[in-house]
């Protein structure tokens, strides 16, 4: 009995289980710091955590060992007589650092934009060097553990950004005991199954979820074609992630149909400005203005989507090339033979015209003519639009619980995307009126090398032309990019997290291209960087916690949820829906718990025998339960939902769940 | 009874062959399978990593591991276990497709494609399935981009994707050939020569590859920079190679300044300025005879600003500080050099702060001696200065100790002249000088205590005047003289330089004259002036030219002097001893030899408060 006692005091007086809620930069200007832990879910505070000494502050407080002890994390930046206490000390030679390597990706190139003059540090032989200077392995980021708590210490700032430097301090204070405070499962992720066929798909889908992806938008045209073995791996790959609440979407590359659509059809191939077959990178586009060809790639669809258990369709990039627009002949499309007998018949001028430099409507020679064309061009691309979404819809008919997503890329903070591949947002966006799709913004690759803070601009200009916020998405690509960014090539670590963390806080789906190229080191805090939590504190044995969407708070035992037994959540997390909530220790388990929802958490109770919850979603809902319910009612309707498991799929819409045991 | 035997047999020749041949791997591999046989992958590949460490040479623990690893999504790491099973067993095609394949999929499509044509030649059917699947596409693209080039030969991505593809299928000459097209056409993307240069290391072209690659290495992004470093060996590179680099690459500005500074260096002043003109305006440097950068150092402002304090070009190096301090804010060093900057430019309210922080330095060395400095600096900010010096110094010539001093209290104001008290002490412990003669040498030692108040004027490019008058209190009186305290009026212009040049070489002057009314109101004029080399911080080996000349013909106060010296400094005082060689200039009344020898050990110390 005095156990159970004990156990009920250090619920109550530890809210928020063993997470790490707040941080406090010492000093007037905190430099980075702010960016990197706010990014995984921190909140700002008087006193911290997390504490960060910038270089050259002396700090009023002087027991630092003994904050340490009782579980403070202490970041030390440079030579100070603080970090020297610690046993960081500086030596009197000194290095130019440009080179970074950090121990946990050595192969990654971590390159400073700035060279930087440092001491070498003498380091506690106790302590795990983080990330050193590539050349000659000098010590630049280390820590031990403390009794409770822990040193972090850099040889330099991390940069104004947060990330110039250092791009894996979020994963050196998580070694060190930080547990980030919530955590989202609402990432979609675009897959490609050509770098995965032969990993074990049931080994992955757990960890896919754990990382916080709610969808994967598999490459669909790899399975155009019916073939036994793919099709094989295809339908594994559903159910393992539908064993694990991951939703399963077919994403098509329209006008890249497949390889073998390409080798088969060469007479509906689109051609470039230089009248050669449109093979472009790895996407060889069709000519989709060809009635017959969009006859059979209609037929084409219809069939893939018919052959596997999908859980939405997501249609990606349907528009044209390239990003060097018209100035670049030889990537130019269309310039099918289709486009140009339409062209010509509706302005009396073969387009081909616009690249000939002996014609006096060259585009050097005359801009008129070509802006005329860029602008039918416009126009075509939204017409294909909108006749596949028509196909789309119609497939829907029988399939209801499908889904659907057109990715287009920003034209409104790039506005040359327009006239460069013809991608105009002000003629798409508008079908949200009539069509129930999520738009999801691709981030085009000329703005890739601009920081987080692009991502609430974007935001902003989107959200002033559309009522239909819900719908607005947003699709970061984790990928090398052509520019001549730093510290690394593609987004990893802090920045990465912070790019998630922006995205998050500006739209209400984020999705990441894509699952293979996000690196191992950042999985586990994706599920931290995506979560929209604006304001969360502790207050008299509450955890008081504003989300902007449906989060997971990390707690540990029952809770009360404003005042009420809570029945979503596991033993280490409390499911929250979005809006202001309290969270407090409760004395009881429910007698049935929600333990995951791939849908919107809209509200939850406990009732008796069961649960009752009530939830929003645009594909089918997933929802896991700590056991079977033994009945299901939907909307006061008894149900026999599809079961896997411990797993219903549940249907598409918004609806009102009581489950029994 | 005879199967027992038999069993019994075979169980002593298995112990038996076990004993004589132990699988070291043995229980690893055990653990490893019974992992993998419930999914446990990371618990199996740690221990097959530990079987293949314990027995290397076993192709199939490589194997085993790399299919681990693939269930796990570790493509790039499966790949190595199937390189090195490969190594191991050269024989076994499977595991050379396995690795073809991980090369193709991890983006070595070299070498993918080479493994594949080695296995088709032998007739392997999927080698030559995968051969083609790999092979025609680079073909098909490059027929489209050379046609593409033949529409647009000024297409730079056509030039670009035509010789990534030609890279991608050994095609090293059409490749190299369309990356300098693409490169000339956008000499910026230096990224290209970095291609450029690892294809010529392929095609044994070494001379070319290096100047594509220390090309790249200079005047482009950081991250080319970087890999081209990788690929460079890690000496300096020759002077040759900065030239033909720069033959490949004119427009580096970089590069050309680089090799300017390298000439300087070496003393090849001329060529230095052969390339300093060739730059444009904007990437001339201000100043040029700077040290040349090492390709593993990259410059940066402290370590410009450090050089430029050593070379005397203090706004520059004021400016490079600067931003040096603004990169890294915690930079003790930087602080002191900054405060040395300012306290040579005068302008000691400006060094004293940076002193004073600098002197938090955890860096004791930095600490000591930006305390140092600010102890000795801010006196002078003070409004009343006092200045305490000493030197004592030994002579063999005269077999004396003379003892020259002053304590001096400055009042200083707004106003450019500043009042002082003074108190000199001028005197010898033997009185030496006066032995033989009836005429003293007057300029080594007044045997007198001088008090006096006095007037100086500002230091202007090291040029002082000052006037004092006062009582000089004589505890000895000459023969002849009466009279223990006599008027002194002195007075004079003072003048100090000291000019450091390259490899530590100096030279300094000090120069007085000064009117004495207490030497018949005679003016003397005192040169002292040495050129050496500094040899550490607190060694200097020079050599001494003195000179001294009067207004009346003094014989005392007409001479020069010549001869080596050394200075020391053993905190808080410095030592000198010089080995000198005189002459008098003026012989009549002179008792004395007109040529001399002397050797004179002196110690300086001084504080001001």
């Amino acid at each position: 009995m005095r156990s159970h006692t004990s156990l009920l005091l250090l619920a109550v007086f530890c809210p928020c289980g063993a997470a790490t809620l707040t941080f406090h930069v010492a000093g007037t200007d905190p430099g980075g710091w702010p960016a990197i832990l706010s990014s995984i879910g921190l909140q700002n505070a008087a006193r911290g955590e997390i504490e960060v000494i910038p270089s050259g502050i002396q700090p009023e407080e002087t027991d630092w060992a003994q904050r340490v002890e009782s579980g403070t994390i202490l970041v030390l930046e440079g030579a100070s007589p603080l970090a020297t206490s610690f046993g960081f000390r500086a030596g009197t030679k000194r290095i130019s650092v440009r080179s970074v390597e950090d121990v946990r990706a050595p192969e990654l190139r971590i390159v400073w934009e700035q060279a930087l003059d440092v001491p070498v540090f003498e380091v506690p032989k106790d302590a795990r060097v983080f990330a050193r200077e590539r050349w000659d392995k000098t010590p630049l980021v280390a820590g031990y553990k403390r009794g409770s708590g822990a040193i972090l210490w850099l040889a330099a700032p991390p940069g104004p950004h947060g990330y110039d430097r250092f791009p894996y301090l979020p994963q050196a204070l998580a070694e060190l005991g930080l547990e980030a405070p919530f955590r989202s499962s609402r990432l979609w992720a675009f897959f490609d199954s050509a770098y995965r066929s032969r990993v074990d798909l049931d080994y992955f889908a757990p960890r896919w979820r754990q990382a916080g992806i709610s969808a994967l938008h598999v490459a669909a045209w790899h399975y155009w074609e019916p073939d036994p073995q793919s099709d094989e791996y295809l339908r594994r790959l559903i159910e393992a992630c539908h064993r694990n609440a991951i939703q399963v979407y077919a994403w098509i590359e329209l006008p890249h149909v497949s390889d073998r659509f390409w080798e088969q059809h060469p007479e509906w191939r689109e051609k470039t400005a230089l009248l050669q077959d449109a093979q472009l990178d790895w996407r060889k586009l069709m000519n989709l203005t060809n009635r017959a060809a969009f006859t059979e790639v209609s037929r084409g669809l219809r069939d893939l989507i018919g052959r596997f258990d999908w859980d939405g369709v997501n249609l990606a990039e349907l528009y044209f090339e390239s990003l060097e627009g018209h100035e670049n002949p030889a990537r130019f499309t269309p310039m099918n033979s289709d486009v140009r007998s339409e062209y010509r018949s509706a302005s009396g001028i073969d387009p081909l015209d616009l690249f000939n430099p002996k014609s006096e409507r060259y585009y050097a020679r005359s801009a008129a003519p070509m802006a005329q064309f860029l602008e039918f061009r416009a126009d075509l691309a939204r017409r294909q639009q909108a006749e596949w979404i028509g196909q789309i819809e119609e497939i829907r008919r029988s399939h209801p619980w499908l889904d659907l997503a057109l990715t287009h890329v920003d034209d409104r903070f790039d506005t040359s995307m327009r006239e460069k591949i013809g991608a105009d947002t002000s003629k798409t966006l508008p079908m949200l009126n009539q069509h129930d799709f999520t738009f999801l913004i691709e981030d085009p690759a000329t703005i890739w090398h601009l920081g987080p803070q692009r991502y609430p601009q974007i935001a902003a200009r989107y959200q002033s032309m559309t009522q239909h916020l819900e719908k607005l998405a947003i699709d970061i690509n984790i990928v090398e990019r052509y520019q001549d960014v730093y510290p690394t090539k593609q987004q990893t670590g802090s920045e990465l997290f912070a790019l998630l963390h922006l995205a998050s806080g500006g739209f209400h789906r984020v999705t990441l291209y894509f699952e293979n190229s996000i690196l191992p080191a950042d999985l586990p805090l994706l599920p931290a960087a995506s979560a929209a939590v604006p304001r969360a504190e502790r207050s008299s044995g509450k955890l008081m916690v504003n989300a902007r969407e449906n989060v997971g708070v990390v707690w540990s035992g029952p809770a009360l949820v404003d005042g009420r037994p809570w029945p979503a959540g596991s033993d280490r997390v409390v499911l929250l829906p979005s809006g202001q909530h309290a969270i407090e220790a409760a004395a009881l388990k429910p007698v049935l718990r929600l333990l995951d929802l791939n849908a919107e958490l809209d509200s939850a109770s406990a009732i008796a025998g069961g649960m009752e919850f009530s939830y929003s979603s645009n594909a089918r809902a997933l929802a896991v339960f700590e056991s079977p319910p033994a009945s299901f009612q939907i909307d006061g309707v008894k149900a026999y939902p599809p079961m896997i498991g411990n797993l219903a799929m549940l249907p598409r819409g918004q609806h009102v769940v009581t489950a029994t045991k | 009874m005879a199967k027992s035997f038999l069993g019994f047999i075979c169980i002593v020749c298995n112990i038996w062959a076990w004993q004589v041949t132990p699988d070291p791997a043995f229980s690893l591999l055990n653990q490893a399978y019974a992992a993998l046989r419930v999914k446990h992958y990371e618990e199996a590949i740690g221990a097959f990593r530990q079987a293949a460490a314990l027995d290397p040479g076993r192709a199939s623990i490589r194997k085993d591991l790399a299919y681990t690893l693939l269930k796990t999504g570790e493509s790039e790491a499966a790949r190595d276990q199937f390189a090195e099973a490969m190594r191991l067993d050269p024989a076994d095609d499977q595991v050379a497709l396995e690795y073809a394949f991980l090369c193709y999929e991890t983006k070595k499509q070299v070498e993918a494609r080479r493994v594949f044509d080695r296995l088709r030649r032998s007739g392997n059917p999927t080698a030559i399935e995968a051969f083609e699947n790999v092979d025609r596409p680079l073909r098909e693209g490059i027929a489209r981009w050379k046609q593409a080039l033949q529409l647009d030969p000024e297409n730079f991505s056509a030039h670009e994707e035509l010789a990534k593809l030609a890279e991608q299928r050994d095609e090293l000459e059409l490749a190299a050939e369309h990356y300098l097209a693409a490169w000339k056409l956008r000499p910026a993307r230096r990224d290209l020569l970095l291609d450029l240069g690892r294809l010529w290391q392929q095609q044994n072209r070494p001379e070319d590859a290096h100047a594509a690659l220390l090309a790249a290495s200079r005047g482009g992004e950081p991250r080319v920079a970087e890999q081209a470093r990788e690929l460079l060996p890690s000496r300096y590179p020759y002077v040759y190679e900065f030239e033909n680099a720069l033959k490949l690459d004119p427009s580096n500005d970089a590069l050309r300044r680089e090799l300017a500074y390298l000439h300087l260096e070496m003393g090849n002043r001329a060529a230095a300025e052969q390339q300093l003109h060739a730059l444009p305006q904007a990437a001339a440097p201000a100043r040029f005879d700077s040290v040349p950068r090492s390709p593993s150092e990259p410059p940066d402002n402290k370590m410009l600003g450090e050089q430029s304090l050593e070379k005397g070009y203090m706004n520059d190096a004021l400016k490079y500080l600067h931003a040096a301090n603004e990169n890294d804010p915690s930079d003790y060093e930087v602080m002191l050099k900054l405060g040395w900057a300012y306290n040579i430019l005068k302008d000691d309210r400006e060094a004293v702060r940076w002193f004073e922080r600098a002197s938090h330095s955890p860096d004791e060395a930095i600490a000591s001696e930006a305390s140092k400095a600010y102890r000795n600096l801010s006196p002078s900010l003070r409004r009343l200065r006092t200045t305490v010096w000493a030197f004592p110094t030994i002579s063999t010539r005269w077999r004396d100790t003379f003892f020259y001093s002053q304590a001096k209290t400055e009042l200083r104001l707004a106003f450019p002249v500043h009042p002082y008290v003074s108190l000199r002490f001028i005197g010898d412990v033997r009185g030496a000088v006066r032995m033989g003669a009836n005429i003293s040498p007057q300029n080594l030692s007044e045997s007198s205590v001088i008090a006096g108040i006095g007037l100086a004027g500002p230091a202007w490019h090291g040029l002082m005047g000052w006037f004092e008058a006062g009582e000089a209190l004589r505890y000895q009186i000459p023969r002849g003289e009466t009279g223990r305290a006599v008027p002194d009026y002195r007075g004079g212009i003072t003048y100090a330089a000291v000019k450091r040049l390259p490899r530590r070489l100096f030279a300094e002057t000090n120069d007085d004259g000064v009117f004495i009314s207490r030497f018949d109101k005679d003016s003397l004029l005192y040169s002292q002036n040495r050129t050496g080399r500094s040899l550490g911080e607190n060694l200097q080996l020079y050599w001494n030219w003195n000179a001294t000349v009067d207004a009346k013909g003094e014989y005392w106060a007409n001479t020069v002097e010549t001869g080596p010296g050394v200075r020391f400094r053993l905190n808080p005082l410095q030592f000198t001893v010089n080995f000198l060689r005189g002459a008098y200039l003026v012989n009549q009344s002179n008792p004395y030899r007109p040529n001399f020898n002397d050797v004179r050990i002196g110690v300086w110390y001084a504080f001001t408060h």
